[in-house]
């Protein structure tokens, strides 16, 4: 594998692995938006196989149960026609007495050239990162911390409906401070100068939220009036039981979406949710239904923009 | 044993450059400091303007691992890193496998360390019997036996009455009880600091809270009690202000922070990636709170800075952050970090004061026995480091006598090392390349 950057077009793709979007310029982020168009398209030939990753070798890497985002790599691997295998591994690395070093070295051995790795541990996709030398790695989720391919595909999303996203407003409501899909979402939409506003109850946001670079109001209509798109977190219902709230029903009276809450942001607004969802904690079904949801329209991206970081990181001239 | 002397040094003499500099050291006691000595049948060991001969340092708080964890470290490889790294004087902790809690251990960690070669191993008792945190321990038989702290350091002292009851019965003539600052709830879970990091990477966050509320806690149990106490590990400014307080009201309150809390702060966390050598209890807090330490050492709030060595085999340490166990090995390079850093960052900082908070400070928080260490005058022990400000060396952690193998500077070039280390006048270490 080469290590200079691969031209197309007009950028430099300089990302050798995804770990989180920290440092993407806005740039990066609309040339990727792009080639997601591209590859979305050959989603819709009736052969919807390209061969752009032939005779690779895909490992997905899972140490936490994500059926959605494993199949949506593994299709996105598929369609390019890389080889793939699915290694499932339930708790830590400790738990099965294997350091994550040895099972690096390992992936390495068996000659692994893309590893897509999900796990509870935040650092975990930069230390597995660290450790190969061959095979890039691309995060499925590491813990709290980051989950960029959801970003990602919810900005091509987003983009698709809107366009340009500059000076568009994003309302964010759920549990942030647990989130790495909120953590990710919040660097990706400000990258592409989004005005993005937390909603929540105190005890699920971080003490620093200005560290976020993001503003908070505690009353989800404020955070969600005249938004452009209103973007609800998966609530786990353990938190609950972690006494971050009282009870699932005043969750939903507070901060659950229902169509009141809906019509305080702009007509037309999108709903947005990276699933699976709770119907009647963070999402009436009315909305989840409705007709401003994209939200199966989110999943149909995310094999998209997987196929066009795949074929960034791992195919043309590498 | 011979004689020893030391030519042409800048003496420091644990609490301020003296007009001397030359040191004789006869059967390993300091028996003549003066302007100018004559060597007669000594050894003489040759100084220069930016050597300085300084008491060993002392460090109140590292982990040996032994017994029961020998594969991270064990008090022989503890010593010698010591030695390695400056240090004549390093206090065990207790919470080892099984934890210090009774005589014979006490007994066990003295006498190894006292054929270990390197450094003093002074030992640690627990307060509570087992480390459970209930009843007390047989303190006055451990005292007898040699501790010369008593910490469940780890954890806090669990249960308020037992503090309460052990810093009665300790009163003012025996060991100190050494308090690890936390609250065991809002610990609980807790990864990196609550602030800047814990926001950007979603870990779970230790509020300075934490460390606040209990050294709120020891500080009333002191006025309550007549008795004394020392917190170990001092983090945030928080605290440091309840501890300057008391200090102010007469209690005998006393503390200490360590190399890494001085020297790093969250951003370090942040900018390694996550990397699991940042990973450390106390968390590495804000840069504010590593502003505040050091306002506390030259405000005399901090009576001591401390390694809290805590090595571990790399099979242990090497992991993504979430999953690595808390803990910095500094050992072999805290003196460097810290005279590297203040040079750098705070250079009207007095070396005098920074040294002395390595030397006879800690020296002072020590039982009787030992509270005349830390100092050059006639008739001390001869502790001696030898110290080179111009010695620039990089951080090599695999060369180590310590098994811990990853700290925050590896591979990080540092200026101004220990370069010479003596225990009772007999050499325990010496930088290879200045032979």
């Amino acid at each position: 594998m080469s290590a200079t950057p691969n031209e197309i077009g007009q950028i430099v793709w300089r990302h050798r692995n995804v770990i989180d979007l920290d440092g993407w310029s806005k740039d990066e982020l609309y040339f990727l938006l792009d080639q997601a168009r591209h590859m979305e398209n050959v989603m819709d030939r009736p052969i919807k196989k390209v061969p752009v990753l032939r005779g690779k070798m895909a490992v997905n890497l899972f140490f936490e149960n994500s059926t959605r985002t494993r199949v949506s790599f593994e299709l996105a691997e598929k369609m390019l026609s890389a080889d793939v295998v699915n290694w499932s591994v339930s708790g830590s690395s400790q738990a099965k007495g294997e350091t994550m070093r040895d099972t690096a070295w390992t992936l390495e051995a068996m000659g692994a050239d893309i590893v897509v790795m999900r796990h509870g541990a935040v650092g975990a996709a930069q230390y597995l990162a660290s450790k190969l030398k061959r095979a890039i790695v691309l995060n499925a989720g590491d813990g709290t911390h980051a989950h960029p391919t959801q970003a990602l595909l919810d900005l091509y999303t987003a983009w698709k409906h809107i366009g340009i996203l500059e000076g568009k407003k994003i309302a964010l409501v759920g549990d942030i401070l647990h989130s790495r899909v909120a953590r990710s979402d919040i660097i990706g939409f400000k990258t592409v100068g989004c005005d993005v506003v937390l909603s929540g109850p105190p005890t699920m946001m971080p003490k620093e939220i200005d560290a976020l670079g993001c503003k908070y109001e505690i009353d989800p209509r404020n955070a969600v009036k005249d938004a452009d798109m209103v973007y609800l977190l998966r609530i786990q219902r353990e938190r609950q039981q972690d006494g971050l709230f009282p009870s699932i029903d005043e969750y939903h009276r507070w901060w659950g979406a229902d169509a009141e809450l809906l019509s305080l942001a702009k007509p037309g607004a999108l709903v947005m949710h990276p699933g699976p969802m709770n119907r009647g904690v963070e999402i009436a079904s009315e909305v989840a239904d409705g007709n401003q949801s994209v939200i199966l329209e989110q999943v149909r991206s995310g094999v998209a923009i997987r196929m066009a970081l795949l074929y960034l990181c791992a195919g043309g001239a590498r | 044993m011979g004689k020893i002397l030391f030519k042409d040094f800048r003496v420091f003499d644990g609490r301020c450059f003296i007009e001397a500099d030359h040191v004789l050291v006869e059967n390993g006691v300091i028996s003549e400091i003066g302007k100018d000595i004559a060597c007669g049948d000594a050894e003489v060991v040759e100084g220069s303007k930016d050597k300085i001969l300084s008491p060993g340092f002392i460090d109140l708080h590292a982990h040996m691992r032994d017994p029961g964890e020998e594969w991270n470290e064990d008090i022989c490889s503890g010593s010698r890193a010591g030695a390695a790294g400056g240090f004549t004087t390093i206090v065990a902790m207790p919470n080892t496998k099984p934890a210090v809690s009774d005589a014979s251990l006490v007994g066990y960690v003295a006498a190894k360390g006292s054929s270990s070669g390197g450094a003093r191993i002074l030992p640690a008792g627990c307060v509570s019997k087992n480390r459970e945190g209930k009843e007390m321990a047989e303190l006055l038989k451990m005292a007898e036996a040699g501790a010369v702290f008593f910490t469940d350091d780890g954890s806090p002292v669990a249960a308020t009455m037992l503090l309460r009851l052990a810093l009665l019965y300790l009163g003012k003539r025996q060991p100190r009880i050494m308090e690890h600052p936390e609250d065991s709830g809002l610990f609980k879970g807790g990864q990196v600091h609550e602030g800047r990091v814990s926001a950007l990477s979603g870990l779970k966050g230790i509020p300075a809270a934490s460390e606040e509320i209990d050294v709120a806690r020891g500080i009333s149990l002191v006025r309550d009690t007549g008795g004394r106490i020392h917190f170990t590990h001092i983090s945030c400014s928080g605290a440091l202000a309840l501890i300057r307080e008391a200090k102010k009201e007469g209690l005998d309150v006393t503390c200490d922070t360590t190399f890494h809390h001085l020297t790093l702060n969250e951003n370090a966390v942040i900018n390694s990636g996550y990397n699991s050598r940042y990973k450390v209890n106390p968390p590495l807090r804000s840069p504010e709170d590593q502003a505040a330490l050091w306002e506390g050492l030259r405000d005399g709030t901090i009576d001591a800075i401390v390694t809290d060595h805590a090595p571990w085999h790399m099979d242990e340490k090497d992991e993504p952050f979430q999953e690595a166990p808390f803990g910095i090995a500094s050992l072999e390079c805290a003196a460097a970090v810290v005279i590297d850093f203040k040079n750098r960052n705070y250079p009207e900082f007095p070396l005098e004061l920074l040294l002395s908070k390595m030397t006879s400070s800690p020296a002072s928080i020590l039982p009787e026995k030992w509270n005349g260490l830390g100092v050059i005058k006639e008739g001390a022990a001869a502790d001696i480091t030898v110290l080179d400000l111009e010695r620039t060396r990089i951080v090599d952690c695999f060369a180590w006598r310590s098994k811990a193998r990853c700290c925050p500077w590896e591979g990080i070039a540092l200026t101004g090392w220990p370069i010479m280390t003596f225990l009772d006048g007999r050499k325990i270490w010496q930088d290879d390349e200045e032979i």
